[in-house]
């Protein structure tokens, strides 16, 4: 592939998740006692979240290996779903990658 | 390798292909070592269920906010594994034009460029 000088192919740029000092996303809002505080929105969540804790110590991923999952979700997908719905497609990924699903 | 404070550093600019804990913004930037941490298991390793991960030492780096996005005069803390730096001091130093000598942050900025746009170590895959 030719590449002109200064600038980067996509190919060769972060992931889709890596957006950190990027502009145009606002500040950080913070807001304590809000809504955003919590550390749940809903109760399904917080199922995700104890079910990626206990697959995580019956040893069947480590964190990084979870991580790495979420962020080689489709950037389609990644984009357009929430945080721990990020969770759940990865948790259906690590299972079925590792046989127990 | 024990790199000590003060230290100036280099991030590595490579894009790897898997989890890593040095980000998008921070590849290829100048930095200084501002303490040197215990050791930790690498995650990009980790992430790859390596059986044996490399354990590094994890330096918490400065670096210039305005080297970092061309404005700012805050600087930024970043935890970073070992192998994500490698030592700058001497860098530049061999060029024959003058310029090069005296390496600071306003230069790091077009070395950058140049370092992005020749980086063509490790064909990545293609998808």
């Amino acid at each position: 592939m030719r590449r002109r000088p200064g600038w980067v192919s996509v190919i060769r740029v972060s992931r889709v998740h890596d957006v950190g000092g990027q502009t145009g996303f606002g500040p950080v809002p913070e807001i304590p006692g809000s809504q955003d505080s919590q550390p749940f929105h809903a109760d399904w969540e917080a199922r995700v979240y104890a079910l990626a804790g206990v697959l995580g110590r019956r040893g069947l991923f480590s964190g990084d290996e979870l991580r790495d999952t979420i962020e080689s979700l489709p950037p389609e997908r990644y984009l357009s779903a929430s945080y721990y719905e990020r969770w759940l497609e990865a948790l259906e990924i690590l299972a079925a990658r590792k046989g127990v699903a | 390798m024990t790199l000590r404070p003060g230290t100036r550093v280099r991030t590595s600019s490579a894009d790897p292909d898997h989890h890593t804990r040095l980000p998008r913004y921070l590849r290829g930037q100048a930095g200084e070592i501002v303490y040197a941490g215990r050791e930790w298991p690498l995650p990009d390793d980790v992430a790859r269920g390596v059986a044996a991960p490399r354990a590094e030492t994890v330096y918490t780096v400065r670096f210039a906010a305005a080297g970092l996005w061309g404005t700012g005069r805050h600087t930024v803390l970043a935890d970073l594994w070992e192998s994500y730096l490698e030592q700058a001091d001497g860098e530049g130093e061999g060029e024959d034009d003058g310029q090069a000598g005296s390496a600071d942050d306003g230069q790091a900025g077009s070395q950058d460029g140049g370092r992005a746009g020749s980086a063509d170590d490790g064909p990545q895959e293609e998808r």
